[in-house]
């Protein structure tokens, strides 16, 4: 699986592909976020904006590799561990990047209430920060594994049912995304920092099944 | 590989209501086996070659067995961000290799196929060919049990054409079986331990031997011991043997396997001497090209 994981890795790096999303999430966050800014706020949008950006990579994951190329990887690993390569690969990147821009966004904000008036704690307000980013990089690799290939294949569908599903994944009530971001925006109103390990729980447990659920029909569809 | 790899009634189609591609197939690879599967375009061979390789899962029908396995598609993409070396290094420690001897096998196998002056040019940069000799190199780097090769011959160079040949005699040699399909009848003749036929959607064995056209042949004249039996792996690879005088034995043995023959006489207890090595036309072949000791 080291192997793998480090030919997948490899892979992403070299391929350049990562480079659209990671310009567009500094993009996103160099309009929304400026220094100075509430932290709890501006780790809100930290944590939601991550989440289309963990399932763009995934896509670039799963579909970067040649097919000629996979199914020499999958010959000798089989289809599940050398699709699941894949998605750790991307799920790990997203978490990397997330927690880079947890830290910086964390560093550069006003460390106090949306009205300036009651302190925040920078260490609390960072573990609450860097809570919410892991479950939106899960629940956006979760997404990404199941709209791309094997369970989408054509780009036409796949594309469109990634954006929505990331969308969705945001605004809905319930979704552990959800959860996490809107706590860390009401906790920038009240000063009541929200560092519950729940929604990041919770992302865990449907990202492994989403992971498995994909891996378990990779070699079942025509790749 | 120590046990069989075995499709069991292994059907497959893509889509849930799509037309079945292959139907009912049963198929036993055995360690050491070289198997050759024909049948015209579109019949499957492909996604047959994907399921043995565990590639594609089967629709319905099991597969038991699964040994260390290497696959060569037909072609193979430069579109990948390494060099050669690089990606065989990589590759082969997918494989279960260390680094190292991962770098040293990517190294070997690159001279013997010929491309190791473009072993540090980055992939997008090489021809098809020289691809396709990476692809074969992947498979070939990690000794794997099977050994599954997509029409791996097209697009290489009559010297490395020659090379996978004999690679292939070494894997089947050292106990690993091959399963391969090749538009030319001529690849690897009289040498496959049994062919396979993809007739509707099903496998059949071909049991008459079809007349194929036979490959180049090599004699090999070899003088073992006063009561000197040929060695057995000899006596099953070569496609004839005489023995002119008492001790002396002249093989015919196909070019691919010459090197195997060679090493099977030379490493007996107590060793062959070999007196000849020798090309041969294919009118030189006897009659009867199963007269074996």
């Amino acid at each position: 699986m080291t192997a793998l994981l480090r030919y997948q890795t490899a892979l992403l790096l070299r391929s350049q592909r990562w480079l659209p999303p990671v310009i567009l999430y500094a993009a996103f966050l160099g309009v929304g976020v400026q220094s100075g800014q509430p932290v709890l706020d501006s780790l809100g949008y930290t944590a939601a904006a991550l989440l289309p950006v963990a399932a763009w990579l995934v896509r670039i994951c799963v579909t970067g590799e040649p097919a000629a190329a996979r199914a020499c990887v999958t010959a000798a690993r089989g289809p599940a561990r050398s699709h699941l390569a894949a998605l750790l690969t991307a799920l790990a990147a997203a978490a990397l990047l997330g927690t880079v821009a947890t830290l910086i966004v964390t560093v550069i904000s006003h460390h106090a209430t949306n009205d300036h008036r009651l302190p925040v704690s920078p260490v609390r307000a960072g573990t609450a920060g860097l809570l919410a980013t892991l479950a939106c990089a899960l629940l956006g690799s979760a997404v990404g594994a199941l709209t791309n290939r094997p369970l989408l294949r054509s780009p036409g569908r796949a594309v469109p049912t990634m954006l929505l599903a990331t969308l969705l994944a945001v605004v809905v009530g319930g979704s552990p995304a959800h959860a996490a971001v809107s706590g860390l925006v009401s906790g920038s109103e009240s000063g009541r920092i929200p560092v519950s390990p729940l929604p990041l729980a919770a992302a865990a447990l449907l990202t492994a099944a989403a992971f498995t659920t994909a891996c378990a029909l990779n070699g079942r569809r025509s790749s | 590989m120590h046990r069989d790899l075995e499709l069991a009634r292994v059907g497959r189609r893509y889509g849930i209501r799509g037309p079945w591609v292959l139907r009912g197939v049963d198929l036993t690879v055995t360690p050491g086996s070289l198997i050759r599967v024909e049948g015209a375009n579109g019949t499957g061979k492909s996604t047959l070659l994907r399921l043995v390789a565990g590639i594609e899962t089967p629709t319905e029908g099991r597969v038991t067995g699964r040994p260390r396995t290497a696959y060569v598609p037909e072609r193979f993409p430069a579109a990948l961000p390494f060099t050669p070396s690089g990606y065989l290094t990589r590759l082969g420690a997918v494989h279960g290799l260390s680094r190292r001897s991962a770098a040293a096998r990517a190294a070997t196998w690159l001279e013997r196929f010929g491309a190791a002056a473009y072993a540090d040019t980055p992939m997008a940069q090489l021809s098809k060919g020289t691809s396709q000799k990476i692809a074969v190199a992947q498979a070939l780097l990690a000794d794997p049990e099977l050994l599954v090769l997509d029409e791996a011959w097209t697009g290489l160079d009559a010297e490395a054409r020659a090379e996978l040949e004999r690679a292939v005699a070494e894997r089947t040699a050292a106990g690993g079986a091959v399963v391969f399909v090749d538009h030319d009848p001529r690849r690897l003749a009289g040498v496959p331990d049994a062919v396979h036929q993809l007739v509707g959607g099903t496998l059949e064995r071909r049991t008459a031997p079809a007349p194929s056209p036979a490959g180049a042949l090599t004699v090999v004249t070899a003088r073992g011991p006063a009561s000197g039996r040929l060695p057995a792996d000899a006596a099953r690879t070569a496609v004839s043997a005489e023995e002119p005088a008492p001790g002396t034995y002249r093989l015919m043995v196909p070019a691919s396997h010459s090197d195997v023959v060679l090493r099977a006489l030379l490493a007996a207890q107590p060793p062959w001497h070999v007196v000849s090595v020798t090309p041969s036309e294919p009118s030189d072949v006897p009659p009867d090209r199963k007269d074996r000791p």
